[in-house]
């Protein structure tokens, strides 16, 4: 999904590629990039779950204002990862409501 | 408590220019921007802008955004990022949060340039993942060197949606269509023309159904409204995309004038909620100013000069320029934003429906409804004329402020004159050198070099080409018409770039001399 090189950009200024983790799975990124465009190259399209209707959600401004983009990162929920600058060894997790716990389907209402 | 002559809140192009005008004059100015990077979204911006020269015309945004960015740093502009302003009071205070803390600043004078949010439609499935605003899939490739998806539909054809249809493509993306509500393109019609011929169709009239998928975006349906908006049975049209961009207008952002008790009014004219200014975009509050977007949606050309107008303003007001000065000063920036609110997308221009241009030349209806000129449409322009040799074809049929080519021909061959909307013109009684600078200057790719009968029964055809791979010379491939449909087999004869042409490369084809005035865009033999 990178673009390797821009025919006006020419080639992107990028940080080292540090590993981080998604869900607890190892992924990699380029430092000082925001996480969601990590993610974002690695395929990953969902970022958490609704509170009362359990629908996805991801990137949607990429700008730090609608906060559709949010996730667990480093355990505190609610983190705009479009403008989270990612670092190596970082935890980051699928948010759901708020919180990185899934709920039961029971709980779901 | 800190004390600034002027605090400006919001790093992009107004609020850059003001203070760059401001510290000019002495002023002792800082900038606030809620961003961790500042220049606002010029630095998305890498088409060329239009305009002409005192406007930046033909360079692109970001290239502006770094210029704007060293000027104010050898002024001495203090540039406070990641620091969201919170509070504004009509004393002219502000309440800053930077990381965890919050202060108190007072400045005795103040800039709102705070820009403006995207709109957004809703439909059915329009939260999924795969649902953008066109911003961020400028900030994903222009910034971040992502793709924001490999199939895109595109929702609007204002000159945003056109703008980044095109850096889509640009950036290695297929756009598989552009639909907009409107019957009508909203944006300039040389946007709209380079998407077209890189055979993008254009459904005007068209809104989306719904966006199919689970998890993200996997399809989007899209169907006809008729004059009441209501979806007509039977139109329905289902795209495979991954994407689907939203590219539907913007808002004003402009709370913190109404926290301060600015008076305000909802004015379509400059499509939202917006602070009431007077010329020098000075509000209802002595000392308090806004410039930019918050105070009606433009372009980063205008909003540039109102912050330097606002900048002046201030300087006058704390006496750091003389009223003389400061009038002489503002009546020059003055004449450039009223060249720049000339023509059919005036402000006041907005939702008119127009029929002819200035020259009195008949609007190309097939612009406006499919996003390229017809072919029986075309020659009644004054920049499309016929000669022996090569000259240019100049395929802009809109009033629109902006007249780089006019300098760019060393023999002066273009003639746009004093009013700076004007078409261009060619002059048939310069000879043509054929060394494309015409082309390149051209913000809207609308210039292209023709030679309609080289001898041996085949024409060429110079294009400005921004996309990569670069073809190569020798290369075959199919020439495409103003509309994207294939047109004829053609031969790629000449690459040409230099550094004046700032990254836009001239590609010249061959092609058999009946489709001279046919072949507009070149697809490699390899492609889709």
């Amino acid at each position: 999904m990178r673009i390797e090189e821009h025919p006006i950009l020419g080639t992107y200024k990028k940080g080292e590629i540090v590993p981080f983790t998604f869900d607890g799975k190892t992924l990699e990124g380029c430092a000082g990039e925001p996480v969601a465009i990590a993610l974002k190259n690695a395929g990953v399209m969902v970022h958490r779950y609704t509170r009362k209707e359990h629908k996805p959600r991801g990137i949607f401004c990429a700008i730090g204002r609608c906060t559709d983009c949010v996730m667990v990162v480093n355990g505190k929920p609610n983190v705009r990862t479009c403008i989270t600058p990612l670092e190596a060894g970082m935890d980051v997790r699928t948010q759901y409501g708020v919180s990185a716990e899934q709920p039961d389907k029971g709980e779901r209402k | 408590m800190k004390r600034y002559d002027m605090i400006v809140v919001g790093a992009g192009p107004a609020g850059l220019c003001a203070a760059i005008e401001a510290a000019k004059c002495g002023m002792h100015v800082v900038v606030y921007d809620e961003n961790a990077k500042p220049g606002g979204q010029l630095f998305k911006q890498i088409h060329k802008f239009f305009g002409s020269k005192e406007h930046k015309a033909k360079i692109r945004g970001f290239k502006i955004g770094e210029e704007l960015l060293e000027e104010a740093d050898a002024l001495g502009v203090e540039v406070v990022l990641n620091a969201v302003v919170i509070g504004l009071f009509p004393e002219k205070e502000i309440t800053v949060k930077i990381e965890e803390h919050v202060e108190h600043v007072k400045g005795d004078t103040i800039l709102i340039a705070t820009g403006a949010s995207e709109n957004m439609v809703t439909f059915p499935g329009w939260t999924l993942p795969g649902v953008i605003g066109a911003g961020a899939a400028q900030t994903m490739m222009n910034l971040h060197g992502i793709l924001p998806g490999k199939r895109v539909l595109m929702l609007g054809s204002g000159n945003v949606g056109l703008v980044v249809s095109f850096q889509l493509m640009q950036a290695g993306c297929e756009v598989v269509a552009l639909a907009d509500a409107a019957p009508r393109v909203g944006g300039y019609g040389v946007h709209a023309a380079k998407v077209a011929r890189c055979g993008v169709p254009f459904y005007l009239s068209h809104t989306i159904l719904c966006a199919e998928g689970d998890d993200h975006v996997t399809g989007v349906t899209i169907g006809e409204v008729d004059k009441n908006w209501q979806v007509i049975k039977g139109t329905e049209k289902y795209f495979e995309v991954d994407t689907i961009c939203l590219a539907v207008g913007l808002s004003p952002m402009s709370k913190l004038c109404d926290m301060a008790g600015c008076d305000m009014e909802d004015n379509p004219a400059k499509a939202g909620f917006v602070p009431i200014v007077n010329e020098y975009g000075e509000t209802s509050i002595p000392g308090i100013y806004a410039a930019g977007d918050v105070s009606g949606i433009e372009e980063a050309s205008s909003a540039m000069i109102e912050g330097r107008i606002a900048g002046i303003a201030a300087a006058v007001r704390m006496g750091f320029l003389t009223k003389e000065a400061g009038d002489a000063e503002f009546k020059k920036q003055k004449t450039a934003l009223e060249g720049l609110r000339q023509g059919m997308f005036a402000p006041g221009m907005r939702g008119k429906a127009i029929t002819q241009t200035e020259e009195g030349v008949a609007i190309s209806k097939n612009l406006l409804e499919h996003g390229f000129v017809a072919e029986e449409e075309i020659e009644r322009f004054p920049g499309v004329t016929h000669r022996k040799g090569i000259h240019p074809v100049i395929e802009c049929t809109q009033n629109i402020p902006c007249n780089p080519c006019q300098d760019a021909c060393p023999k002066h061959c273009i003639k746009i004159g004093s009013k700076i909307t004007a078409l261009p013109a060619v002059d048939p009684e310069v000879s043509c050198s054929g060394c494309g600078m015409c082309v390149a200057s051209c913000s809207g790719q609308a210039i292209f070099l023709v030679d309609e009968d080289c001898g041996d029964g085949t024409a060429q055809i110079t294009m400005p080409y921004e996309f990569l791979p670069l073809p190569q010379e020798g290369e075959k491939g199919i020439a495409l018409s103003r509309s994207g449909e294939k047109v004829c087999e053609a031969q790629v004869v000449g690459v040409r770039s230099a550094k004046a042409f700032d990254h836009t490369r001239l590609l010249t084809i061959k092609v058999a001399k009946e489709y001279a005035m046919k072949a507009r865009f070149f697809r490699r033999e390899d492609a889709r």
